[in-house]
């Protein structure tokens, strides 16, 4: 076992400090009181945070030293190899050990400071929304229970994060998933919250279903839980076609064959349902805006920037697991719900759940983005979105809270003078969840730069992905495809003094699986601008290729890639394997971008601007500084998080976290250098193309927005009857609910009474005919063998005893003469009879004759 | 053997008649005292035998008389344990006729 890193200490107490707390907060939170347990909580979870940062700082620079002579691994990647070793036996399940320990790579290490950092914010919020709301449930204050919950989850979201092992993935998985439905049901003495939590629950666990069964063919297939043991498991048997991708390896289920490589799929398929249920992805969307009958900070950090999240984390971490079947299962889940949502998200009025679908619509991004192997690009959106959501729905907690507890956007209105910081961090929120960007120019917000990343991807997928690499060998790629190089925004000589944004299109540092990662060239463009070998030295940078050849009127860092041809050969028989993605699913995804920006705007301009509706809400309106700090914080990394460090950290992750052998990681230079070569060809051409025909969406929508809603909701109104069934549809979310209502709450209903029917006419005919039997049975045994062979036997028995003993006492008179005459008359019957056989038998008279004769001898 | 000649069946014929007069006396007499002295005669019928097998034996020794000084010391324990239980008697039931003791009887 390697020496334990601090890295993985300052985790685990990150970890476990939450945990603390959530003791301290339920053995002793009655008498802690309000508002300490709230701020004992976010002392907790800022001591996290601390920790967080201290290692994402670390962490950070370890990534970029440079790789040593020796292993040709940097300190980073040494430590995170050194992590996996690091592992604390738990248990055994057969012959199987399951080991638990610290995952750690860049996504764990950025995984861990978005939560932290996002949770210390919320709780401090919390603080100022507990104040102000009621915290009586039932005639009691559960003022301490609300943050002990809290600090669980942030114990199970944080565990659920470094865990290295899928089991205990899983278990912290269910408990963030208790948390939410404790955290939805706070007020659980109304009736909708109640529900609301059971809902969520209930859908989580159809997902689960999923999830176990992905995790028993994992372990039936792969025989470890370990999520490198598994991916490596998982490599070796595609490669050598042993176990299940064994030619011969086949199971008869229900008289359906099915083969290996088919269980493959459907072990992959398996894992990512439960990333559905987390993530509410279509067909369990049903439970997040229902969601939102808990507190909004509930909502903030649950159901908008983490656990909801963990689902698409959770795909990220079984990339490697995935085949392209399961995969492109992945990529039709996330598209329709991404389209689905966004399109509901169009026509709701109450502001938080518009946002709920609006999370919905970005879980279907990321999900839609994993899919198609943007894995970098969807993770980087995690981050980005958790960080703007999260601001979107304190925002909106602060607006419901400052307006009197109304949720209808259409009594709102006018708020900004009344809210202003609200409004300004709302407004960045809406900008970054747009994409606001400006085409040739480096300058965006969030979705500019990570929600066009996964476009483009799918673009590639859709549009180019067959075409040979010479084809664009001159327009190669020098980059994760990050938006600096994109042709389009880049206009490329920007790269060199824009030193964060720099950051950004950097490689992140290539995993390399082998020495021959050191293949990893940047080639020559027609420029002549030479190639050099980054090898590793420039794999952590790898923009020092736009340095020499991004620069003038090209548009793209003209780097190609050139790589050892048994990596390029891997790769495209690989990428020849990979059917292209269907065209109508990146179409989807382009529209889905125009819709975004709309019904963020429309949203934002209902409840900040134009005429105040109602003059009731509008009166009350203010805010509290404990509630807009934690806005303007948010909204200050959402810029930060935009240009520093995530992408680049995420790309580093992504070398290890996609090396995959049936799947392919496109953007980043995220794979090992052996699948990277080629794979991202396109996708920067991809980026220039849609810097124009994305980049402006939001420019269009926001028009068209305030065109609509500037002069109050007649318009919209108008619009909606001009809609008609479209729009009812839409209001009724597809009429979901009633269908789940019919299918399964009245399918459940109807089963139900055939199983009373079965029950009242079949069952219970039984039932009283063998309750008759019985009881006719045991009339005859009690009344007839009961009362007279049984009780014969036992009465009679005492009876004879009776007769016995009386028999035995009538000697006894109790005289003693009487006793001394028995005693005096046996013992004279026991001489006679010893008289009568003449003594030789006994050896005392024959003794006592003895003496006789010897005493006759004397004399 | 002359018929005068005192021997070992004397002393056992003088043994048993005093057995004879003790168990008679235990049988007959209602009083506990008297039932007291049927007892005493029992045992120093039985001290004559030890005495008188020990006289006759053929090995030496005096195991029959030690014995006997036994009894002896036994039989003066239990007269006092047995005067005892006719005072209690006596207290009880204000007589020692031993038939009125009777309320153990089956």
């Amino acid at each position: 076992m390697a020496e334990i890193s601090n890295y993985e200490i300052y985790l685990m107490a990150g970890v476990l400090i939450p945990l603390a707390s959530f003791f301290i907060l339920m053995l002793f939170g009655p008498r802690i009181g309000k508002p300490v347990a709230g701020w004992l909580t976010v002392l907790a979870m800022a001591s996290s945070c601390a920790l967080a940062t201290i290692t994402l700082v670390g962490w950070h620079a370890d990534v970029n030293t440079p790789p040593d002579s020796i292993t040709g691994r940097t300190v980073a990647q040494q430590l995170s190899i050194d992590a996996s070793h690091n592992q604390f036996h738990w248990a055994d399940i057969g012959s199987v050990p399951i080991k638990i320990g610290v995952k750690l790579d860049s996504l764990t290490v950025i995984m861990f400071f978005m939560v932290t950092f996002i949770a210390t914010w919320i709780f401090i919020f919390s603080v100022g929304y507990m104040s102000g709301h009621s915290d009586e449930v039932d005639g009691k204050s559960k003022y301490h229970r609300f943050f002990c919950y809290l600090s669980l989850f942030g114990f199970s979201m944080l565990g659920l994060v470094i865990s290295s092992n899928l089991l205990f993935l899983f278990m912290l998985w269910e408990l963030v998933g208790l948390c939410s439905y404790l955290l939805i049901g706070f007020y659980f003495d109304k009736k909708f919250a109640s529900n609301a939590a059971m809902k969520a629950f209930i859908t989580n666990r159809v997902g689960d279903f999923g999830f176990i069964f992905g995790l028993m063919m994992v372990f039936f297939f792969l025989k470890t839980f370990d999520l490198d043991q598994a991916a490596i498991e998982f490599g070796r048997q595609f490669a050598s076609s042993t176990g299940v991708f064994d030619a011969g390896f086949a199971i008869n289920l229900f008289g359906w064959h099915v083969s290996g490589a088919m269980l493959a799929t459907m072990m992959g398929i398996g894992l990512f349902c439960g990333a559905m249920g987390k993530s509410a992805q279509f067909p369990l969307q049903v439970w997040l805006p229902d969601a939102m009958a808990g507190p909004t900070p509930v909502s903030a950090l649950i159901h908008a920037a983490t656990m909801v999240a963990a689902g698409v984390y959770l795909v990220a971490r079984i990339f490697r697991l995935l085949t392209p079947e399961a995969q492109f299962f992945i990529a039709v889940i996330g598209c329709i719900t991404l389209t689905a949502m966004a399109l509901i998200a169009m026509v709701q009025t109450d502001i938080k759940k518009c946002l709920a679908y609006s999370t919905l619509s970005q879980l279907g991004y990321m999900i839609f983005g994993m899919g198609v192997g943007a894995w970098t690009a969807a993770l980087f959106h995690l981050m980005l979105h958790a960080f703007f959501k999260a601001m979107l729905f304190l925002g909106s907690g602060q607006v419901i809270e400052g307006c009197h507890h109304e949720q209808d956007m259409r009594k709102m209105g006018g708020l900004m003078k009344k809210m202003p910081m609200t409004g300004i961090t709302f407004l960045v929120g809406v900008l970054a969840i747009s994409g606001f960007g400006i085409p040739l120019m480096n300058v965006g917000l969030g979705g500019y730069f990570s929600k066009d990343e996964i476009l483009a991807v799918a673009w590639d997928r859709a549009y180019m992905w067959h075409e040979p690499i010479e084809h664009h060998g001159d327009s190669g790629h020098g980059d994760a495809g990050g938006h600096g190089d994109s042709g389009g925004y880049a206009d490329a000589s920007g790269h060199a003094d824009l030193g964060g944004y720099g950051e950004i299109d950097s490689h992140g540092s290539v995993m390399p699986s082998d020495a021959s990662a050191s293949s990893f060239m940047l080639v020559s463009d027609q420029h002549g601008s030479t190639g050099h070998d980054t090898g590793h030295a420039d794999s952590g940078h790898a923009d020092s290729g736009h340095d020499d050849s991004g620069h003038g009127d090209s548009l793209h860092g003209e780097a190609g890639h050139a790589s050892g041809s048994h990596a390029l050969g891997s790769v495209e028989s690989l990428k020849a394997s990979i059917p292209p993605l269907p065209k109508w699913m990146f179409w989807l995804a382009l529209i889905t971008a125009y819709v975004t920006p709309f019904y963020m705007m429309r949203c934002w301009w209902m409840t900040f601007m134009g005429k105040p509706r109602d003059q009731h809400v509008y009166d009350h309106a203010h805010e509290s500084p404990l509630m807009w700090v934690p806005l303007v914080a948010l909204a200050i990394s959402t810029f930060g998080a935009s240009y520093f460090v995530f992408r680049p950290m995420i790309a580093d992750a992504a070398g290890a976290a996609t090396d995959a052998t049936l799947v392919l990681g496109l953007d980043g230079v995220a794979e090992s250098a052996e699948t990277a070569s080629g794979a991202l060809i396109h996708v920067h051409e991809a980026h220039h193309w849609l810097a124009y025909g994305v980049g402006g969406s939001w420019v269009i929508a926001f028009f068209v927005a305030f065109l609509i809603y500037r002069n109050g909701l007649a318009t919209g109104a108008k619009l909606k009857a001009a809609f008609g069934p479209l729009a009812t549809l839409l209001e009724h979310k597809y009429y979901f609910d009633e269908l789940y209502d019919f299918l399964l709450v009245r399918g459940c209903r109807l089963a139900a009474a055939v199983c009373r029917a079965f029950d009242t006419y079949v069952i219970d005919l039984f039932a009283n005919l063998s309750a008759s039997i019985v009881e006719r049975f045991a009339v005859f045994s009690g009344r007839g063998v009961d009362a007279h062979v049984v009780d014969g036997v036992f009465n009679g028995l005492a009876a004879a005893s009776m007769d016995v003993s009386d028999l035995v006492r009538s000697p006894q008179t109790g005289r003693i003469r009487n006793y001394v005459l028995f005693a005096a008359a046996a013992a004279v019957v026991v001489v006679m009879v010893m008289l009568y056989f003449d003594g030789s038998d006994y050896p005392v008279v024959r003794h006592a004759s003895t003496i006789g004769a010897s005493s006759a001898g004397i004399q | 053997m002359p018929l005068l000649e005192i021997g070992l069946m004397h002393y056992l014929i003088l043994a048993a008649a005093v057995f004879s007069c003790g168990v008679f006396v235990m049988s007959t007499k209602r009083n506990a005292i008297g039932i007291l002295i049927g007892i005493e005669l029992v045992l120093n019928a039985v001290n004559i035998n030890f005495v008188a097998f020990d006289r006759y034996q053929v090995v030496g020794g005096c195991d029959g008389q030690i014995s006997a000084v036994f009894v002896i010391v036994i039989a003066a324990a239990e007269a006092a344990v047995a005067v005892a239980i006719c005072m209690n008697l006596y207290k009880n039931l204000n007589t020692i006729d031993v038939d009125r003791g009777d309320s153990l009887h089956g």
